[in-house]
């Protein structure tokens, strides 16, 4: 050994740092190994537990609140007695059990309503459980405050808007969207409040999981969204409006989304109209018939769609020119949509153009007519 | 004369060892870097956010396209497969390039397809278009299947798809592949979520499918391969897919959204031209193309991987076949370097010019050269007994074990965020791998890697021809077990 250490001290530079890597390699290679086998043994360690107790808890919560028949006659939950010793074992001190509990009691009241839900998310404050979701919101690891607030807004706990209003528009994009979903369960004046202090634009992710928490919010009072629409200074915001206008067939809003064919950014002007057609706005069809000559492509799709969707049956000539005279290819299609869209006047404009028209332009009516072709 | 050999060989023997310094701190730091990537996925990894998309009217539209050759065998357990997907909008367009065998006729009968007449728009130019069909039955009315003329490639038949494809987004698989039911739902995430840049094309984890379970299409059961070649391929698919593009991921320099599967955005796709045809590598040509696309026209893009397995595609289990697979990926990554060498050390075009395809230069083109040469240089200088065998071998000791440490981290990085396997034993056996990768596998790269630059340096005349499958292990059904028992 005293040898080998010697030969190893006067060895070229080379040798020595590839002796001292060998040994660096071997033992990261022994850690790596007892790292799987620890973090293999914990998942297994938590799934027992967790096999264990989930029963425990599923049999006192049906006991004492699923299968109670007085909350299922829907006797107020506060007339009903809770089973609060029965969740005062030993066991239940322990944080991952807490933590066990919190989320069956989440599962539970996502799948009740009426005087279960509530006598569920009694059980989860008598048993001091929205203390735990507090600490959490309180946590400065922010997988640790979405957890709390995410917890928080499942058991429909108030959360003060000082708390929450900052966290809506917080760096971190999981924060902000849970942030943002909470303050539209929970807060009770205004819900929408957070779209006067949005600063960055709301991601496509963003609105997809706002559009589910605000559609299926129950008791949620739905604004007037023209207010967004008209002042809102945030594209994202005015686009997403724009998408719960149509979502929820506000025609209040109509004047409000018209105004906006005349905006600058012909994103945001497709999309209006895109919500015209789909909210079937005929009055308005004039208005774009004008003004395709002067729009970009985007927006002369949109266009042709609407009038398709609209189906007034009064600007078939206007489609059949384009039909027959555009050069591009997805213009030629859409017209051809929305002239079949509205065949119910134009049946016999489609027969002569079938008869009449190039190969090409026979093929896209033909592509149109076809019920097993979508798009 | 002997001083100018001695100095030769000096210089070349430390240009050696600044190359595999160089590449060794590489490979050090995209094992912190996708570190980092895998645990910051794992973190905001979330089974609710999938069901809230998967609800939502608002999820974009995606195409899955999946070109077939022959593929009779396994086509409609994996038409089947793809249908399963969990997505609100999306279509599947399988495009026929020309099957010699009786795929066409098997999808025909089993999916009750119809010619329909399709406004079929050649954005990018392919072989001709024999017919398109569509299901009569509502069951498979996201079916498309596109017959065309053999254009010798995949990439034509891609194209081909493109063309058709009805939403801003398509995802790229090969037939052959089986896809977890969320892929879509997955895929399309970080498109969604990216807050300043044009998000052009994301990526998943591939694995090996030989020895996993699958029942009508859909994976139920993952297990490492028991064959030693494909788990060799399971174990590089790790350290390439987990360590290196989640590496790369991080600082926005993923080199390559494999062929496997990747989703991209139609219109970058459209606008770079589609597909090469002529290309071996075709799935890296078009990604450095849609860059270079994204970069002259100052789109600011990012490329984005997930470390979750998504696919599980069937590994070459013959080294002649093997062989086949490697050559032209080879050959592939030669014609890339070739065709877009004014990329190289360019600053125009950012960290592709400047960090992507040196790397690729130097540690994925050069990498068998080098290799090669060095055992050239062992050999000669062994026979002219120059070799200082004890410290050759404490330099082989390191390369053996640095590469086995990197190869166990890769697999650790994917143990900790997905426990893929059932049972710590296939775990151990995966982990083992490693430990003969370097004497049995990387030699096949090598020789296989050297044949591809051959090809490519005489122009030797190739198709991407067929795999040979051998279909996958079905789960046996408790009736047909019973009925077998007795």
């Amino acid at each position: 050994m005293e040898f080998s250490f010697y030969e190893f001290r006067y060895a070229p530079l080379s040798i020595q740092i590839a002796g001292i890597f060998i040994v660096v390699a071997i033992v990261c290679t022994l850690l790596a190994y007892f790292s799987i086998l620890v973090g293999r043994y914990r998942a297994y360690r938590q799934s027992e537990r967790l096999k264990k107790l989930h029963p425990i808890i599923d049999e006192q919560l049906m006991e004492h609140i699923l299968l109670n028949e007085e909350l299922a006659s829907d006797v107020p939950a506060d007339q009903v007695q809770l089973p609060l010793e029965s969740f005062q074992q030993p066991v239940f001190e322990k944080k991952w059990a807490r933590q066990a509990l919190i989320d069956r009691l989440i599962h539970y009241r996502n799948n009740v309503r009426g005087s279960m839900g509530e006598q569920l998310r009694n059980l989860y404050i008598q048993l001091d459980l929205d203390k735990d979701s507090l600490k959490k919101m309180k946590s400065r690891k922010w997988e640790r405050k979405v957890q709390g607030l995410a917890e928080m807004s499942n058991m429909n706990m108030s959360i003060a808007d000082v708390t929450i209003l900052p966290l809506t528009n917080s760096n971190n994009r999981e924060l902000r969207a849970a942030a943002r979903h909470a303050y539209i369960k929970l807060s009770k004046n205004e819900p929408f409040k957070f779209f006067d202090v949005v600063t960055e634009p709301l991601l496509l992710w963003d609105q997809v999981e706002l559009f589910k928490i605000i559609s299926t919010t129950e008791h949620i009072a739905i604004p007037n969204f023209a207010q967004w629409i008209t002042y809102s200074s945030n594209k994202s915001i005015v686009s997403f409006c724009l998408k719960l206008v149509v979502h929820y067939n506000q025609l209040s809003a109509v004047p409000a989304v018209i105004r906006l064919l005349d905006t600058k950014d012909h994103y945001v002007r497709a999309d209006a109209i895109n919500c015209l057609g789909k909210m079937k706005v005929e009055d308005v069809e004039e208005k774009l018939v004008h003004m395709y000559n002067s729009q970009p492509l985007n927006c002369r799709l949109e266009i042709l769609k609407a009038l398709g969707r609209i189906s007034s049956g009064k600007y078939v000539d206007f489609l059949r020119q384009e039909f027959l005279h555009a050069t591009d290819f997805e213009v030629r299609k859409h017209a051809a949509k929305s002239l079949i869209n509205n065949k119910w006047a134009a049946k016999g404009l489609i027969q002569e153009l079938i008869d009449t028209a190039t190969a090409e332009n026979k093929l896209i009516l033909k592509h149109s007519m076809n019920p097993l072709i979508k798009f | 004369m002997d001083n100018i050999w001695e100095t030769l060989g000096r210089i070349y023997e430390n240009g050696v060892f600044i190359y595999g310094t160089v590449l060794l701190v590489t490979y050090a730091l995209l094992a912190i870097f996708s570190m980092i990537s895998v645990r910051a996925y794992a973190k905001r990894d979330n089974v609710d956010q999938l069901n809230t998309l998967l609800s939502s009217p608002l999820a974009p539209g995606i195409t899955v396209l999946a070109p077939a050759f022959n593929e009779g065998l396994t086509i409609i357990f994996n038409v089947r497969s793809l249908l399963t997907l969990n997505y609100p909008r999306y279509e599947i367009i399988i495009v026929n390039d020309g099957s010699t065998d009786n795929s066409l006729e098997q999808m025909i009968e089993e999916f009750q397809l119809v010619p329909v007449d399709f406004a079929y728009n050649a954005k990018i130019q392919t072989k001709p278009v024999r017919k398109i069909y569509k299901s009569s039955n509502p069951a498979y009315a996201k079916l498309m299947v596109i017959d065309k003329v053999n254009g010798k490639s995949k990439a034509d038949a891609v194209n081909a798809g493109i063309n058709a494809a009805a939403y801003p987004h398509f995802v790229c698989t090969d037939v052959d592949c089986i896809l977890d039911k969320n892929t879509l739902l997955e895929l399309i995430k970080p498109v969604m979520q990216e807050e300043k840049k044009r998000v052009i094309a994301t990526g998943a984890t591939l694995r090996i499918a030989n020895s996993c379970e699958f029942d009508q299409g859909v994976m139920t059961r993952m297990r490492p391969p028991r064959q030693l070649l494909p788990r060799f391929q399971e174990v590089e698919y790790i350290r390439a897919f987990v360590l290196g593009k989640m590496g790369w991921t991080l600082l926005n320099c993923v080199p390559n959204v494999s062929g496997g599967l990747g989703l991209f955005d139609k219109e970058i796709a459209i606008r770079s031209g589609g597909y090469d045809h002529s290309s071996f590598g075709e799935d890296m040509e078009l990604m450095t193309r849609m860059c270079r696309y994204a970069h002259d026209n100052k789109i600011e893009y990012a490329i984005r991987y997930i470390p979750k397995t998504l696919c599980w595609t069937e590994a070459p289990v013959t080294v002649k076949i093997f062989n086949r697979q490697r050559t032209r990926w080879a050959r592939g990554l030669a014609q890339l370097m070739y065709a877009h060498f004014g990329m190289f050390l360019n600053p125009r075009y950012g960290r592709m010019g400047m960090i992507i395809f040196p790397y690729n230069f130097f540690f994925e083109l050069l990498a068998p050269i080098i290799e090669f040469t060095g055992i050239i240089y062992y050999i000669v200088m062994g026979i002219f007994g120059l070799i200082n065998w004890p410290t050759a071998l404490i330099l082989l000791l390191f390369v053996y074990t640095y590469s086995v440490m990197i190869t166990t981290i890769a697999i650790l990085w994917d143990q900790l965020s997905f426990k893929y396997y059932r049972t710590w034993k296939e775990v151990a056996f995966l982990c083992l791998t490693p430990f003969m990768e370097f004497f049995l596998y990387h030699p096949l790269i090598v020789i296989f890697a050297l044949r591809g630059y051959w090809y490519f340096l005489t122009g030797k005349k190739s198709t991407w021809g067929n795999m040979q499958r051998r279909g996958f292990q079905q789960t046996p059904k408790p009736a047909a077990t019973a009925a077998a028992a007795k």
